[in-house]
């Protein structure tokens, strides 16, 4: 330092290197956050990837996609240790004359695949996404294009928000008590559906809302003057224009949906069934059947039964195509919304 | 009443008007008799009523939430069109509107020309099509843009888009068309040639239109009607009004002595 | 084109109406319908949570009635005097072990050691047994009580049965079902007769235990010397509690009855949840609440400065290429399903902490070592990374929403990045951060899985005497206990019941949260620039 400072002389460097400290505290918290959820990721991707993929042609474990869970067997026979599934271990015994006896230690679900689960998980997305936007749009669509703001709207959107900070097992608890046992409906889809759909209800309505503000007051002004009714309106100057943004905004709501665990335990999810949805007698018992889910799966082979290199693979694998079911959609979510957001600039 | 005009008989008769945006009074006791067939000028210093008043013609202010007439009435061939059996939806085709942001839809050239035609369920390819001709040709773009029906309106220039929407406008054949500030938003070119469409139009349609460019309502109105803090101040043809007005607040605006 | 000439149709009402309505009015009624879905759910939401779950408390105070009249209260009496020495018993096994462990640090042998403390041991020993008595004397009580109970509860059944019975017709059949009326005052007389047979043994404890602190052994190391003396403080504090409990006998009501209000607070305040057990059923909220709160805040503790700090640096600092990565990549990790961070939990993390904790210079940390891998920790981390995306996307916002002017205004007064960011954005946006905060702390109290795989499910007000240790106890949640004991429970039994009633607390609960952060955004928000 001179004895006369200019008065522009940089700072003393003393309190730069203050400042970038603190900048760099905010740095690290904010990678942090991203290693941590990155290390979650990696792991289960890493360790599902063993079970979901394999070396030979077609890559792809199919059997564990595309078949039911078993129990897995394990024993020594011949000197050496053999693993087996339920089928294949009964048939063997029946072959092997000296298999009779044979000592085995078992483990539920530890072999086999998941495939009624992935059946139910889609299913139940696929109902519950479809009643929560056809409720949630047209939801959406008159908060925005019909109401004017007074007190019951006012009312209305702060249910909106209060709906979306329910606890989701509240959800569960809500869904078993009025559809379960009110209506009578047992463990059902159609339970699980009306469940689920009302808890992301809040999510598409805002998401919803948020793609019809985004579309310019001119056009439905240029509609009007044209002599357009409010519903001509509508369905033609505003919806279309919307709709890929609730359609985008919307696909995080799935990803909530398939992500839920708590809301269908009591409500939709079977811990196992023989059967796949879509072998049933008659077509009204689609809708009464409880399913399989894979996130109900992930917990029931995540503690009830032991953990141990033969449990592993299945609770890794389950993990690991949930995971990446949700994140896909999740991500394909993030990156449409962004690249409409920043192209529909009007 | 100052000193009225109305030469041809009037299409549109405001009597009284008063006129509300919540507490708010934007409208005062307006007397206005617009005539058929000519263009009437609006103009005022910003903020004094004039895109009220127009918007008031197709009840395009019963949108706006505790906007409403509070006095006084407004005919259109001598009918209330506030009247409880007038349809606002019959009255809006009757009245067409042009916007002072051009705001075509995100869709061909074509499809914003029959979007008025199709709402009325009109299916018949032939009757669009000679429509759409006929209106392009009406709003001079027709030779512009016969080429690229086809394509996305949002493709064309500000000041063809702003033309799209006036044959957008004249393809339900309204009687009445109000344009508010057509040209604010478009170069000196763009808006000579909008001058020049509005000249061709008024043979057939009655015309209102908003301006803040004087040179503009002397060059194409027949009329001039010159508001000032939600009151009519002057109401005369355009010639008088710019070289011999009768009040002092109208010579004070039109020769630019004025905020 | 035509020249409209002739009238215009503005008159033309070519409208369809049904009912009265246009087709445009009935499109409007239906989405408003659609529009007041959220509202009706959520009245729909607090009615069936509280038709099913409103009779918890008839249920719960006939359950608390029955205790009183059974005799089961009276029992719990010397019970406690029995945990009380039980606890002091425990006492003198830690001093023992401490004992050892100073003896063997100290150069003697396991032998030695052993040598040195026989006059201990045989001091311990006497102290243990002089309860003997009381605990004879109790479980026989205890048994008298438990049959009142268990004809009580046979009776029921058969009331039960004999009520379906008539109501299917079957009258004679229903005759035939015995039930035999219990005359609780006289079947709790050997309970009453055994109070004098309790004060003689508490006269006798008291005095063992007297003679005991004059007889105690002198402790074996010197370092012992105070924690003896004030064992001895505690003894003697125990012994004139006695009379009391004697008191509380003698004065025991056993046709006192049950209020409501009684029953309301044995669920609100009770500090037992205790299910399916041979005495007793205690439906108690407080561990589950505590447990709930403690799992909360090690997640906000770890959630706040992660969350709001990367807001902070994202909307602050980064560039905007880092945005574009880090936002949607944060918002990727609110997608991650609870179920699997639940797994993982139990899969990796719980044995990683648990190794950490071990690790020799972590061992200041409060709670570390821990042997139990699943507790309030694991599930804190793990809820923390739930609550970051929320936190980091609605404090981002809150950030965002700043009029740019203010910033602008400061730098232009000289103030460095960090300066402004810290006295102006900081502040202005604070509202917002907090009612993000508070948003993710209902994001947290809600979540079950995580905490029904990774919290421990040990039902029980974990111990606060250990202060920030108590981070590393297994706790059980109220989400978390509904998610477990639902399956199991009868349709209608008060045990479903209370399952129900912690469902509604939760409601309440997040509803409040809710609440409020809308009132702290709303009241401070700044005028929209
Ligand atoms: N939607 C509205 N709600 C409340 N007040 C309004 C609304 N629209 C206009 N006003 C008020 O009504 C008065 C007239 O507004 P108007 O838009 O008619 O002015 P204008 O003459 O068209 O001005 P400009 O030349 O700037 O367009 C103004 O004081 C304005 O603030
Ligand atoms: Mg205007």
């Amino acid at each position: 330092m001179n004895a006369h400072p200019t008065p522009f002389a940089p700072r003393s460097r003393q309190r730069r290197l203050r400042e970038g400290l603190v900048i760099a505290i905010f740095r690290a918290a904010t990678y942090a956050v991203l290693l941590a959820g990155g290390g979650v990721f990696a792991d289960i991707l890493i360790k599902g990837s063993r079970t979901v993929f394999q070396a030979e042609a077609p890559f792809i474990n199919t059997t564990f996609l595309f078949s039911a869970p078993e129990s897995l067997h394990v024993f020594e026979w011949e000197g050496r240790r053999r693993e087996m599934g339920d089928r294949e271990f009964r048939a063997f015994r029946e072959r092997e004359p000296g298999a009779a006896d044979v000592r085995a230690e078992s483990f539920v679900y530890s072999a086999g695949g998941i495939w009624p689960c992935i059946a139910g998980t889609l299913l139940l997305v696929a109902g519950a996404m479809t009643l929560a936007l056809a409720v949630g749009v047209s939801s959406a669509v008159y908060l925005s294009e019909y109401a004017r703001d007074g007190r019951f709207i006012r009312f209305v959107r702060l249910a909106i928000l209060n709906l979306a900070g329910v606890p989701s097992i509240v959800f569960g608890l809500f869904g078993f008590g009025m559809f379960v046992i009110f209506f009578g409906w047992n463990v059902s889809l159609l339970a699980g559906w009306f469940t689920l759909a009302f808890m992301v209800l809040p999510v598409v309505i805002t998401a919803s809302e948020e793609a019809l503000k985004a579309v310019p007051q001119g056009l439905r002004a240029a509609a009007l003057a044209l002599g357009a009714t409010r519903w001509q309106t509508i369905r033609t100057a505003v919806l279309p224009y919307a709709l890929p943004g609730i359609l985008t905004s919307s696909i995080l709501g799935i990803a909530r949906v398939a992500g839920e665990t708590a809301p269908i335990m009591f409500t939709a999810a079977y811990v196992v069934r023989d059967r796949l949805p879509w072998e049933v007698e008659r077509a009204v018992d689609f809708l009464f059947q409880g399913v399989m889910a894979l996130p109900y799966h992930i917990y029931v082979v995540s503690s009830k039964i032991p953990q141990n290199e033969y449990t592993e693979r299945v609770q890794y694998g389950t993990a690991f195509v949930f995971l990446l079911l949700v994140a896909l959609v999740a991500a394909a979510s993030i990156l449409l919304r962004n690249r409409l957001r920043s192209r529909l600039r009007w | 009443m100052p000193k009225t005009a109305a030469s041809s008989s009037p299409i549109v008769e405001i009597r009284d008007l008063d006129f509300c945006y919540g507490p708010v009074q934007a409208l005062h006791a307006v007397n206005l008799a617009i005539p058929a067939r000519q263009v009437t000028a609006l103009i005022g210093p910003s903020g004094c009523g004039k895109s009220t008043l127009l918007r008031c013609l197709n009840r395009m202010n019963d949108l706006i939430e505790g906007a409403r007439v509070v006095r006084g009435s407004i005919r259109i061939h001598g009918i209330d069109i506030h009247a409880p059996e007038v349809d606002v939806i019959e009255l809006r085709k009757h009245v067409g509107m042009v916007f002072q942001k051009s705001n075509p839809f995100p869709k061909s050239i074509y499809e914003n020309i029959a979007y008025g035609l199709r709402l009325q369920g009109v299916r018949d390819r032939a009757r669009l099509d000679a429509v759409v001709e006929q209106s392009l040709r009406g709003a001079a773009l027709w030779d512009e843009v016969k080429d690229r029906l086809h394509q996305s309106a949002l493709g064309l220039s500000g000041g063809q888009q702003q033309r799209l929407c006036i044959a957008r406008t004249i393809a339900v054949e309204p009687e009445i068309i109000l344009m508010d500030e057509p040209c604010s938003a478009l170069d000196p070119v763009a808006t000579a040639k909008i001058e020049e469409l509005i000249q061709e139009l008024r043979a057939r349609y009655s015309i209102v239109i908003v301006t803040h460019n004087m040179q503009q309502a002397a060059r194409c109105s027949d009329q001039t009607a010159f508001f000032y803090l939600g009151r009519l101040i002057e109401h005369a043809p355009t010639r008088d009004i710019f070289t011999n007005p009768a009040n002092s607040q109208t010579e004070a605006y039109v020769s630019g002595r004025f905020g | 084109m035509p020249a409209p000439d002739s009238r215009p149709h503005l008159l033309a009402r070519r409208r369809l109406r049904f009912l009265g309505l246009t087709p445009d009015d009935a499109i409007r009624a239906f989405f408003g319908g659609n529009a007041v879905v959220a509202v009706i759910v959520l009245a729909l939401i607090s009615y069936f949570l509280v038709r099913e779950g409103a009779g918890f408390f008839g249920q719960n105070r006939r359950n608390l009635e029955v205790y009183r009249l059974a005799g089961l209260e009276f029992v719990d009496h010397l019970r406690a005097q029995e945990e009380g020495h039980t606890a002091l018993t425990r006492r003198l096994s830690e001093l023992r072990l401490q004992a050892f462990d100073r003896l063997s640090r100290g150069g003697a042998d396991a032998e030695a050691a052993e040598r040195a403390l026989v006059g201990f041991d045989a001091y311990a020993d006497r102290f243990g047994v002089a309860i003997d008595p009381l605990r004879a004397l109790g479980s026989e009580l205890g048994d008298v009580a438990t049959a009142i109970k268990t004809k009580f509860v046979v009776n029921e059944d058969r009331k039960e049965e004999r009520r379906q019975l008539s109501a299917e017709g079957r009258t004679a059949e229903a005759e035939r079902v015995e039930v035999m009326p219990i005359d609780f005052a006289a079947a709790v007389k050997p309970l009453l007769a055994a109070r004098d047979r309790h004060r003689e043994v508490n006269r006798a404890l008291a005095a063992e235990l007297t003679s005991l602190l004059v007889a105690a052994p002198a402790p074996p190391v010197p370092e012992l010397r105070e924690s003896l003396e004030r064992f001895g403080a505690e003894v003697r504090a125990y012994v004139s509690e006695l009379p009391a409990i004697e008191r509380r006998l003698e004065t025991w009501d056993q046709s006192r009855p049950v209020s409501l209000g009684e029953a309301l607070r044995a669920f609100l305040f009770g500090r037992q949840w205790l299910t399916a057990s041979f005495w007793q059923d205690w439906y108690g909220l407080l561990p589950l609440l505590t447990g709930s709160l403690l799992v909360a805040g090690v997640a906000l503790i770890l959630a706040v400065p992660l969350g709001v700090g990367a807001a902070i640096y994202v909307n602050q600092f980064a560039s905007t290429r880092e945005q574009r990565v880090v936002k949607p990549a944060i918002e990727f990790i609110s997608a991650f399903p609870s179920v699997v961070l639940g797994f993982f939990g139990i899969a990796v993390l719980g044995e990683f902490l648990r190794q950490v904790s071990h690790v020799p210079w972590l061992d200041w940390v409060p709670g570390f070592p821990f042997s139990e891998r699943l507790n309030v920790l694991t599930a804190g981390c793990l809820l923390a990374l739930i609550a970051v995306p929320t936190i980091f996307t609605l404090a981002e916002d809150a950030l965002n929403n700043v009029p740019r002017a203010l910033p602008e205004a400061s730098l232009a007064l000289g103030a460095s990045r960090l300066q402004t960011t810290l006295r102006i954005v900081f502040p202005a946006a604070l509202s917002g951060i907090i009612s993000a905060v508070l948003l993710g702390l209902g994001r947290v109290i809600g979540e079950t899985m995580v905490v029904l795989l990774c919290a421990g499910n040990r039902i029980a007000i974990p111990d606060f005497t250990q202060g920030l240790g108590v981070m590393v106890e297994p706790v059980h949640t109220m989400t978390g206990i509904i998610a477990q004991e639902m399956g199991e429970v009868v349709r209608g039994s008060i045990h479903y019941r209370a399952l129900f009633m912690v469902g509604l607390v939760l409601f309440l609960l997040s509803l409040g949260i809710n609440f409020l952060a809308q009132r702290i955004l709303r009241r401070y928000r700044l005028a929209p620039a």
